[in-house]
């Protein structure tokens, strides 16, 4: 072998193999003990000195000629950064028709005034949201429940298109919406504008409906999600689950319910530590049962593409992605600069601009620290303000104690609004962390599976990432 | 070589100089050192001048045109001054494109209807530079690649498979997929015994019956990836019936050959058969 020298490079030991990690992503499963030789120079096997090469692990030039190829695909990496925020997010209404057990957004009563937003901040966020200098602009339509509120996503649209007539922007539209009275109008102005629909669904009725609190609640979900794909065609339609305590008894029960109601896959998101969900007990008990509720979710989720169905899971698919591809990934819960004001923004109802939808949920029991401004206040003092400063000092997570030295933290993210509401310190503490403690443990569950069964699994993880 | 285009040939050939910076060791026209640029200039002018307007593809190639320098892009202006609708395929080693002015050049004289076939040889530097017999070949080329792509220019990369090379092809394909995900598409190619090839068999040779498992799996992780992928110059006979689908009649119609067994063969029409200037035959031929 000949001279070397190292680049940045880190590892992990998993079922007995280190699995050595670069800046990129790229990752080469090899023997236990490999780094020890690289380190003192005492590699005999030749092929795996050639692949830590040429996959910039090691060089033998001290300046290495084809670095600039390593740059390159850094950059792409780090693509979602180019456009900035693309993911707007307005909070229409508290004002909701369901009484979910786990509610994130501190719901009101269906018929309680004061809680929806003006006609007026709707313009002004509208207006706002045009400074950002992104091509492809999402206005996300929450709640409460935004269909309560159909005159102002009405009019929200129209501000928008009339605006977009000069500023040529790629406009989508989002409606996230419990489905339980999508009328026709609402579905309409879907049809009119190509708004895509998000729903919550959590699993089968026995489920749902616990969570949803309302005895129908499944009927009604599933009757909407129907008119909804009959108006709109399916692929308009998408829902999300929610991991209530309840569920964690029941993955693949609730896999069977999205697969049988014609899901191509399904996202296994956690519970949030915001709003009523604040008062669930044990929160490192529960992060450990939905950790072996997800494995064994997913594991399941590989049988069933085995049989030939295309259904994929969106976390892992998230993290496969960075894992296994050289294209950039923008999702703003695992980006570090972190997704938070960078990729997505909240204008919520009460005529502010928050820098996530956790940060807007912290509002509702007072705690503001997230608040970034008014609407109607300069885009630079709400985009660069104060409080936007002060998290960009530690919303990358190359930066951060416990982050940066951690050999999987090109598939994390950082998370500086979670770390304030769990841990009273936006900077967080990873050891205790429970989002760190989650991160890792799905991130090492993928890696052991890619390197068990890597040829069942490596075809499938590749469908899902495409 | 022919004397005239044809409208449908894949064999159209503008050979711009016989010689080369570049010393492959499975070379099938082993490079010359005559000085024989002008007299092919004009031969070539003569051939593009005389060529029907509705031929739809050109070769430009040698030893390695880009040798040629300036006359090289005077070349490409010339056909599309000439031939506007002519696809332009260039067989070059890439080195000279790690000058990224050279390549801005090439970009205007070509436009739109360029395109460049890169040989990659493997994804381990000294492999590559050992098969195209000259040190820092590969990070030239390389870059070469990038600076193609930077200026839009579609790109093929051409693996020829050999005895140094094949069992690192999955390699390769990874590599590929992570740092050359924006070519239009990868050939991997059975080799030619005649030139260099026949002199350096005992290195260089190797059968596809012995290479078929690295080669799919190959193919497979750029086809999972769609990248658009394809084999060249490997009879049918020699690969598994799901890989049949990559495989193309890819020798140029002039120099095909087929066996008397092929005669019996339900699949002759599709299959590009063997080189009729190869010295041997593979190994396991059988009619399917
Ligand atoms: S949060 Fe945990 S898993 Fe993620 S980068 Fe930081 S230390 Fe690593
Ligand atoms: S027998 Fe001949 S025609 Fe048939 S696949 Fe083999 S080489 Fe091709």
């Amino acid at each position: 072998m000949r001279k070397y020298a190292l680049l940045p490079f880190n590892f992990i030991t998993i079922l007995n193999h280190e699995i050595l990690i670069n800046e990129l992503g790229d990752f080469i499963i090899t023997p236990i003990g490999t780094v020890q030789k690289i380190l003192s120079h005492s590699i005999s096997d030749e092929d795996l000195y050639k692949t830590l090469v040429s996959n910039f692990f090691v060089t033998e030039e001290i300046l290495p000629s084809l670095l600039d190829i390593y740059a390159s695909r850094l950059r792409t990496k780090k693509g979602f950064l180019d456009d900035k925020t693309s993911l707007h997010i307005f909070v229409l209404t508290l004002r909701c028709n369901q009484n979910c057990i786990y509610c994130q957004a501190s719901s009101q009563e269906e018929t309680s005034k004061h809680c929806s937003m003006s006609l007026e901040d709707m313009t002004a966020s509208v207006q706002m949201m045009f400074h950002s200098p992104s091509p492809n602009l999402t206005m996300e339509f929450q709640g409460g429940e935004p269909s309560l509120e159909i005159d102002l996503i009405r009019h929200g649209i129209e501000t928008a298109e009339e605006i977009n007539k000069e500023k040529n922007r790629k406009l989508t539209y989002v409606l996230c919406t419990n489905c339980r009275k999508l009328s026709d109008d609402m579905l309409e102005l879907c049809k009119q504008y190509n708004i895509l629909i998000s729903t919550s669904l959590d699993g089968p009725s026995y489920i749902h409906n616990k969570n949803r609190g309302r005895e129908d609640s499944y009927e009604k979900t599933i009757a909407g999600i129907n008119k909804a794909r009959a108006v709109l065609g399916n692929e308009f339609v998408s829902a999300l689950m929610t991991t209530s305590e309840l569920a964690l008894d029941y993955p693949k029960e609730i896999v069977d319910e999205y697969v049988s109601d014609g899901f191509n896959g399904i996202f296994l998101r956690a519970l949030n530590p915001y709003g009523l969900a604040a008062q669930n007990e044990d929160w490192k008990r529960y992060n450990q049962r939905f950790i072996s509720f997800y494995k064994t979710a997913v594991d399941y989720i590989i049988e069933i593409n085995k049989h030939g169905i295309f259904f994929r899971e969106e976390y892992a698919s998230i993290i496969l992605r960075k894992m296994l591809t050289p294209y950039t990934t923008g999702f703003v819960d695992l980006q570090s600069p972190a997704g938070t004001i960078n990729s997505v923004i909240v204008y919520n109802y009460d005529g502010y601009v928050y820098a996530s939808d956790e940060s807007r949920m912290l509002a509702e029991i007072h705690d503001y620290s997230f608040r970034l401004g008014k609407v109607t206040d300069k885009y630079e003092d709400v985009f660069c303000g104060s409080v936007a400063k002060r998290m960009g000092k530690i919303w990358a997570n190359e930066a951060l104690a416990g982050c940066s030295s951690c050999p999987i933290k090109v598939y994390c993210g950082a998370d500086p609004v979670r770390h304030h509401s769990t841990q009273g310190d936006m900077y967080g503490f990873r050891p205790t962390s429970l989002v760190c403690e989650k991160n890792k443990a799905i991130i090492e569950y993928l890696f052991s599976l890619i390197v068990e069964r890597g040829d069942e699994v490596l075809p499938i993880f590749r469908r899902w990432v495409k | 070589m022919k004397e005239r285009f044809e409208i449908d040939s894949n064999s159209n050939v503008l050979f711009v100089t016989s010689q080369c910076n570049n010393h492959c060791i499975m070379c099938c026209q082993p490079p010359q050192k005559d000085d024989d640029f002008n007299f092919c200039f004009n031969q070539n002018i003569k051939l593009i001048k005389s060529a029907p307007k509705e031929t739809k593809v050109v070769c430009i190639t040698g030893g390695e045109p880009t040798l040629a320098g300036d006359s090289f892009i005077e070349l490409v202006s010339l056909v599309r001054k000439e031939l506007p609708l002519t696809d332009i395929h260039v067989l070059s080693n890439g080195r000279a494109f790690s000058d990224n002015e050279f390549v801005h050049k090439l970009k205007v004289a070509g436009e739109d209807k360029v395109f460049i076939g890169v040989p990659l040889h493997s994804d381990f530097f000294r492999d590559h530079d050992i098969i195209s017999g000259a040190k820092g070949a590969f990070n030239e080329t390389m870059l070469g690649i990038y600076n193609l792509a930077n200026e839009g220019i579609l790109i093929e990369l051409r693996i020829v498979i050999n005895k140094l090379n094949y069992y690192r092809l999955p390699q390769l394909a990874k590599y590929i997929f992570k740092n050359l995900y924006f070519v239009s598409w990868v050939a991997f190619m059975g080799m030619e015994d005649t030139g260099w090839a026949s002199k350096n068999a005992e290195t260089i040779w190797v059968e596809p019956i012995d290479y078929a498992s690295q080669l799919c799996r190959a193919v497979k992780e750029l086809d999972d990836w769609d990248i658009p992928v394809a084999i060249y110059n490997i009879p049918l006979c020699l690969l598994p019936t799901e890989y049949h689908r990559f495989a193309t009649r890819s020798i140029s119609d002039w120099k095909t050959r087929y066996l008397d067994i092929c005669n019996d063969c339900s699949v002759r029409f599709e299959c590009c058969g063997l080189f009729g200037t190869s010295m041997r035959n593979y190994q396991g031929l059988k009619a399917i």
